[in-house]
């Protein structure tokens, strides 16, 4: 308990969706990288993986988030909480629209259809939009907490 | 006064007093004017430019 005494609710919350992220890449990519290797990257399998990653957020975010906002005094946001927020979301916004113009690429130029490596189905579009969004969530987590560190 | 007592008075979180007091943030004109409030005293006299 004096763990979390030692930080604010925002910034145990920016943790835990820091934790969030790294557990579902871990899981995913563990899971992913295989079926890769070997080839197997079918629909059905694919599916699964991102029905039960999706799965093990949601049921993180109630446990871990509903565990730090009970445990803790929730604070308003002041000015600095939404500076920092909008720097966040100015880094997670660079890397969503980079990685969505390198699929709108991928899509256009279908390099993995040329080289005959897998067909570019719509779950593996699916696949790619998570990895976007893991890495624009990682993106904003570290700088929020970067910011926050910084100035202590 | 603690930082406690200034951040509920000024309305902010204590982490922002906190950073104030390291001089790690510079506050909004409006944050500035409150805090000079709270201590009744003139904005320059509350903060100084360096």
């Amino acid at each position: 308990m004096q763990f979390l005494n030692n930080y604010s609710n925002r910034e145990l919350n920016i943790w835990a969706e820091l934790i969030l992220d790294i557990i579902v890449s871990f899981y995913f990519f563990s899971k992913i990288f295989p079926l890769i290797i070997n080839g197997q990257l079918y629909n059905e399998a694919l599916v699964g993986i991102i029905a039960n990653t999706i799965i093990i957020s949601i049921i993180y975010s109630i446990f871990v988030f509903g565990a730090i906002n009970t445990l803790t005094k929730r604070e308003e946001k002041d000015e600095r909480d939404y500076i920092y927020e909008l720097k966040s979301y100015r880094i997670s916004n660079i890397i969503s629209q980079v990685s969505i113009y390198l699929l709108i690429s991928l899509i256009v130029f279908n390099p993995i259809n040329q080289v005959r490596l897998n067909e570019f189905t719509a779950p593996m579009i699916a696949m790619i939009l998570l990895i976007i969004t893991l890495l624009s969530s990682t993106g904003k987590s570290l700088t929020q907490l970067f910011n926050y560190r910084k100035n202590i | 006064m603690t930082q406690v007592e200034l951040a509920e008075k000024a309305n902010v979180t204590r982490q922002t007093i906190i950073a104030l007091e390291a001089q790690k943030y510079s506050p909004s004109l409006e944050l500035a004017f409150r805090i000079a409030k709270v201590f009744d005293v003139p904005l320059e006299e509350a903060f100084q430019y360096n």
